[in-house]
């Protein structure tokens, strides 16, 4: 982390002291000041000269974003920035909303078994800190087992700060019957049946309620308040489906049951765009997971590059995930969310256009998850939940360079471990001419290391 | 450790023939009884122990002292003590004298069954489980341990421990408190808080109650006596302060794991002293290695060192332990009273335990060397007043 030298047990640090009466007279008068800062002259961070792909209204080119109290307070090309801001120079870097992960496999809890995930969130869960590193501001996060069962909401990375960390709970209503969960799937239908008959008999009474009629009051079926709040549409219903025959068995439960639903995974789902745009359903796409075409059958299967971008054309709704949606450091790194943009840019290669795979990591996987008027774009009075990038966030060679979350700088890569065995070609490596390093064919290597040097 | 069962044998043995000792009536015995002038009537036996170096922990070391001991307790300590005539005397030489450690948790010789699912059994009594005839509290003895918190275990409130001494031949010799202290073993979910905030509102505002799991919350409540709660995690701590906002009297400490110096601040500012393993960490998917006790100190925090592992090894290799912490950054005069007063004091019983003073329970070690020191061995332990373990083996020269 930051502190990372502090932790070392090798350095032996001072243990603080009560500060003295010279200590004291200085904290007394920053607490004089305190009042000025609570009476909402609050200090505006100017991220200044950067490229903003803001998502939903364009790029502003060498423009300034302007910060205050966690959200965004302007955005634009030549703004007038106060003078006591604290001003943040990005010159020739590109700022971005910071990613959203439309899924994570990942619990940002310290218990389990919890009905609820506020009840057990850890904000010092070592994912938040890879979050950061990896821009990605607000991650979906589902109970245990994933869809199927447990508590879901929509967290931010603030490590450290339980207090802030939640954005949304509960998010969706995680439904596992896409599958060959024949009794969930039995199951869940009945109960969705029930709900939709209580339904009705409820608006039967309320409309002989408001003409005096007398009515019995419907008594409620138990266990089915998740399928009224699908059924009411205030939540989407998630479920997993791959293959075009698990898709079109999910797209048969929103014929009977109007809900908004969200297919996780959606491999082949290029194999029935056509049915999936003509429902009001979003896919969660992972544009680089292999999947063999099923050779028994004359149809298309199995997995296309091209994936996202016929979902596009058909107009389906779509964000885009890696095929291991969690942080880390080993493993398959390069397939997970430490590099979400390289999951977008999969989707570009199969010829999406940039600004819906921008969109599909942003603002789209926002709209899923609900939280779309807080995050997923830079505009005024969203939440200032902004990364800072070395280049254009498809180029295999950028790298986030700062996160701000809430306003507050969270995250610097030069600050960090996370990268810091990662050199570029051209940085200045102790111990090697950068010159010579960086191929300039008058300045030589030293002696030692020249072809043939006799030592 | 194991095939070297003569050595086993010939420690009990000698334990054995030390304890006869203190059970027969010597003549010197006698004459001391001649020497009291208690009013009680009972003999009191006075014991003068003479050494080089007398650590008391809270009062700094003594050169060339004595400690005089009437019957349990320390009577006088310093290096102007007159001895009585009818003392009798224990010449530790070039020794050290060090206080009697102290494990403010521990579940040696308890049975590790873990009750499922979190619970309130406040009413659960690890007094009422105690079985003294178990070897493991003479080795206990013989790592320097001379008071023991034991735990129940079991998630939620899993009831009230007892504070003890590892020696005696029945529960009534070996307990020091009965009920020594609530333990709780929390982790933030929602059901687990459930259980915690419906355990502390029976309790509420209530003097005394009939139900017994009541009855020990009132207690645990009103500060009579202490509540520990472990959590493993730093965010399972933040959970755990925030369901105990206003806990008036409570007093709560706390038994943590790694990372907790990411809440050190928090913890100074609400003064809850901490029960922390000597252990030194890796931080997770790193190579930094953390020296957990150390940084807690350093930010202000008291700690109470405990075993790496919670088994006899983990007591017989405490002080190695504590000795690593040391050689990596921690202070050695806080890793001495972390191994002492500071766990008495978790215990709520530094009135009688955790140091050399005045009036003090006559809980020392004799050793050869410094307590930390690797290479030292102990000599002698003494629990109130009792000899009850010599190291049978001489040292070689």
């Amino acid at each position: 982390m930051r502190d990372g030298n502090r932790t070392r047990w090798t350095t032996r640090g001072t243990r603080p002291r009560f500060p003295g009466p010279a200590a004291t007279a200085v904290l007394t008068a920053l607490m004089l000041c305190v009042p000025s800062i609570l009476s909402g002259e609050a200090k505006v961070t100017a991220i200044k000269g950067g490229d903003i792909y803001t998502i939903t209204s364009g790029i502003v080119r060498n423009g300034t974003v302007l910060v205050k109290d966690g959200k965004i307070l302007r955005i634009g090309q030549g703004i007038d920035i106060p003078k006591d801001a604290n001003v943040v120079d990005v010159r020739g870097k590109v700022v971005m909303p910071g990613l959203v992960a439309a899924a994570t496999m990942f619990m940002p809890a310290a218990g389990s078994g919890s009905d609820k995930i506020a009840d057990s969130l850890d904000p010092f869960n070592y994912s938040l800190s890879m979050a950061l590193a990896s821009g990605v501001t607000s991650i979906f996060a589902a109970g245990r087992g994933g869809p199927g069962g447990g508590p879901t909401a929509v967290i931010k990375p603030t490590y450290g700060d339980l207090e802030h960390m939640l954005l949304k709970e509960p998010a969706a209503e995680n439904i596992n019957v896409a599958g060959y969960q024949w009794m969930e799937r039995t199951n869940f239908i009945l109960k969705m049946r029930q709900a939709k008959d209580y339904l009705r008999k409820l608006a039967e009474y309320e409309k002989a309620k408001a003409k005096n009629e007398k009515l019995e009051a419907p008594r409620k079926p138990p266990d089915i308040d998740a399928c009224l709040r699908l059924l009411r549409r205030e939540m989407p219903g998630r479920l997993r489906a791959a293959r075009a025959g698990e898709i079109l068995k999910a797209l048969e439960l929103v014929n009977e049951f109007p809900f908004r639903l969200v297919i996780e995974g959606g491999t082949e789902a290029w194999t029935v765009a056509d049915a999936i745009a003509a429902r009001d359903v979003a896919v969660i796409v992972t544009p680089r997971v292999k999947q063999r075409p099923d050779e028994d059958i004359s149809q298309p299967s199995g997995s296309n590059v091209e994936n996202a971008a016929i979902l596009k054309r058909a107009g389906v709704k779509f964000a885009i995930l890696p095929a291991t949606p969690y942080f880390s450091t080993g493993g398959f790194v390069g397939r997970d969310l430490m590099t979400l943009p390289m999951d977008a840019a999969a989707a570009v290669s199969g010829g999406l256009d940039e600004q819906t795979a921008l969109e599909a990591i942003t603002i789209t996987a926002a709209r899923i998850l609900g939280v779309d008027d807080r995050v997923g774009s830079l505009q005024e009075g969203k939440d200032a939940d902004i990364i800072v990038l070395g280049g254009h966030p498809f180029h295999y060679d950028t790298f986030v360079e700062m996160t701000f979350v809430d306003g507050k700088l969270m995250y610097e890569k030069n600050k960090s471990i996370y990268f810091s065995h990662i050199r570029r070609y051209d940085d200045k490596v102790p111990g090697l001419p950068s010159d010579a390093r960086r191929g300039d064919p008058d300045a030589l290597p030293p002696r030692e290391l020249q072809r043939g040097a006799n030592p | 450790m194991r095939g070297n069962s003569r050595k086993m044998v010939l420690l009990a043995w000698v334990s054995f023939l030390s304890t006869l000792a203190w059970t027969c009536p010597l003549g010197r015995q006698a004459s001391a009884r001649a020497d009291t002038s208690g009013t009680s009537g009972t003999p009191e036996r006075v014991v003068a122990i003479k050494a080089d170096r007398i650590d008391t922990v809270t009062n700094g070391v003594i050169q060339n002292g004595v400690i005089l001991i009437r019957g349990t307790k320390i009577s006088e300590i310093g290096t102007n003590v007159a001895i009585p005539g009818t003392a009798e005397i224990i010449d530790a030489g070039k020794q050290t004298v060090f206080p009697g450690l102290v494990s403010p948790v521990s579940d040696i010789g308890l049975s590790s069954a873990q009750r499922g699912g979190p619970a309130s059994h406040a009413r659960y009594r690890v007094a009422d489980v105690l079985y003294p005839y178990q070897h493991e509290y003479q080795r206990v003895l013989q790592a320097g341990f001379t008071t023991l918190g034991l735990v129940p275990r079991g998630q939620g409130v899993a009831g009230q421990g007892a504070v003890i001494r590892p020696a005696g031949r029945s529960r009534e010799e070996m307990l020091v408190a009965e009920s020594g202290m609530i333990w709780i073993e929390f982790r933030a979910d929602g059901r687990m808080k459930d259980v915690i905030r419906k355990a502390l509102e029976s309790a509420k505002n209530k003097e005394t109650s009939d139900d017994p799991d009541v009855a020990a919350m009132i207690r645990a409540l009103q500060g009579k006596i202490p509540t520990f709660v472990s959590c493993a995690r730093p965010a399972d701590t933040i959970h755990l302060l925030d369901l105990l906002k206003e806990r008036d009297k409570m007093k709560l400490v706390l038994v943590l794991g790694i990372e907790s110096h990411r809440i050190a601040e928090r913890l100074v500012k609400e003064k809850i002293p901490v029960v922390i393993p000597a252990s030194i960490e890796f931080e997770l998917f790193t190579l930094t290695r953390i020296n957990e006790p150390d940084l807690l100190a350093r930010a202000g925090v008291q700690i109470a060192c405990v075993p790496e592992s919670a088994d006899v090894e983990g007591l017989e290799d405490f002080r190695r332990q504590m000795a690593a912490l040391v050689k990596c950054g921690l202070d050695g005069q806080t890793a001495r009273k972390a191994m002492t007063i500071y766990p008495a004091e978790a215990l709520g019983l530094d009135y009688r335990l955790g140091s050399l003073e005045k009036g003090k329970d006559a809980n020392l070690l004799v050793l050869d060397g410094d307590v930390l020191d690797a290479t030292t061995t102990i000599q002698k332990v003494m629990i109130e007043g009792k000899i009850v373990y010599e190291n049978p083996w001489e040292k070689s020269q």
